[in-house]
């Protein structure tokens, strides 16, 4: 079971036409690198144009640019970030993020890792996990780069995160995912039902095991940039239904979470969470659950 | 004297770092926060990253080389174009310099500045600073066009 025509007709089944996306780069100011640094303008004297995402706060699409964004000095000093929109939003979910022990379960490359270091203005601490030794060396230059000294980097499988012997206040658990089709024409060629169940089966052994270790009255916010309801809210229903956490409401772009899928109903917390179908940012999902305290 | 510290030195800075929250590890050396401290088991990366050793020699980290920036040391400061070439591995001629402060010792090592006072990375000196226009005034040895570097090698 693959092919485009195969996914076509279950995106339609779960009520989305298919259309070629039109995503826009995008960067994210890294706001405390860049306070005082005059960003916006030295940009456009480099013949950057760009507009800023309406549902973010320190995203920009870029509308056109004479320069490579990853190779200019702004960026080599980590005043910004080479960041797609949607890959933007899970971040900023976190209430109150200043001074707290935050994990960051699948953290290489290390974009979001950045990201969480600026919003907590490098206080608090980040512990970040990845198996892949090779995209923790690319990590370390991101966080060199951009200066980031609140975080801990362990080449660990977050399906083992308890050996650390932490508990955390936040969780961002980005699994590793099927992807979808936007930034990958050869996606349908190259993806079948069976290893989207495979992901979904990593994916909850991912979020079974860093729910142990988030802290009662802890936040995890879980995404993926799959638009396969298996790796979504299938998982979620799963979450909801086994590891005692509460999915809250969000605000952010998308649609609601889907609360039937194939004619199965899910819970109704599932509901809560959003939906991004490709346009002009990548397909995503992201939902935010808590782990409500002991009474 | 850690390798950090002599490394400082050259530039005629002088920052002192609480040894207690100084961390080696695999000869790579980083400035831990006090929480951070207390986690240090068996890392891969943290905290600020300020060095490596290699073969008898310290490579600074960009981290320590802003904080040098911060502190008084040797640094010059380089108009726009000759602050990009420098980024792209360049020498320094001294026509392209617009400010000297700290050490013009021909062999000295000084940090290398935008016109924003941003540190570039730093080189060595290798000739008068305010001399002649059409010769190398400072070596270039690290810029930061190395994160691009270092990039390319991980693919290669």
């Amino acid at each position: 079971m693959s092919g485009k025509q195969f996914f076509i007709d279950r995106y339609a089944k779960l009520g989305w036409t298919y259309k070629k996306p039109q995503v826009r780069q995008s960067i994210r100011i890294n706001q405390v690198n860049s306070t005082g640094k005059r960003l916006i303008e030295r940009l456009r004297s480099l013949g950057v144009e760009f507009e800023k995402v309406p549902f973010l706060t320190a995203g920009y699409w870029i509308n056109s640019t004479k320069v490579s964004l990853g190779a200019t000095v702004e960026y080599l000093l980590g005043l910004y970030s080479i960041q797609e929109a949607a890959a933007q939003i899970p971040a900023t979910l976190f209430h109150a993020l200043h001074g707290k022990n935050v994990l960051d379960a699948c953290a290489a490359p290390g974009g979001k890792t950045v990201q969480l270091a600026d919003l907590m203005g490098n206080s608090g601490t980040i512990t970040g996990l990845d198996i892949n030794k090779q995209r923790l060396s690319a990590m370390v230059n991101h966080l060199e780069r951009c200066h980031i000294s609140n975080t801990i980097i362990y080449n660990v499988d977050a399906r083992q995160a308890k050996l650390l012997n932490r508990k955390f206040d936040r969780v961002l658990l980005d699994v590793p995912c099927s992807g979808n089709f936007a930034g990958d024409q050869e996606w349908f060629n190259r993806r079948t039902i069976g290893d989207i169940e495979r992901n979904a089966d990593v994916q909850r052994a991912l979020f079974a095991e860093t729910a142990t270790c988030l802290n009662e009255g802890g936040e995890i916010v879980y995404s993926t940039c799959s638009l396969e309801p298996e790796e979504d809210e299938l998982n979620m229903d799963w979450a909801v239904k086994n590891l005692g956490l509460k999915i809250q409401k969000i605000d952010c772009l998308g649609s609601d979470g889907l609360t039937e899928v194939f004619g199965r109903r899910l819970d109704a917390q599932v509901g809560f969470c959003r939906r991004i179908w490709p346009d002009k940012t990548q397909g995503f999902f992201v939902c935010k659950l808590r782990k409500e305290p002991l009474s | 004297m850690k390798p950090y510290e002599t490394f400082s030195s050259r530039f005629g800075g002088n920052i002192a770092f609480n040894p207690e929250f100084i961390v080696e590890k695999s000869q790579r050396f980083y400035l831990l926060n006090p929480r951070l401290k207390k986690m240090q088991n068996n890392f891969y990366y943290a905290g600020l990253y300020l060095g490596k050793m290699k073969d008898g020699i310290f490579f600074p980290s960009f981290n320590l080389l802003n904080m040098l920036a911060d502190e008084v040391a040797n640094k010059i400061v380089v108009d726009g174009k000759t602050a990009w070439l420098f980024t792209c591995g360049r020498d320094i001629f001294a026509s392209g310099i617009v400010k000297v402060m700290g050490s013009r010792r021909k062999g000295d090592a000084t940090l290398v500045l935008n016109e924003f006072r941003e540190c570039l990375g730093f080189g060595w000196i290798a000739d008068d600073l305010s001399g002649s226009a059409e010769r190398v005034a400072v070596k270039n040895v690290l810029d930061l066009g190395d994160f691009l570097r270092r990039e390319r090698r991980s693919k290669e």
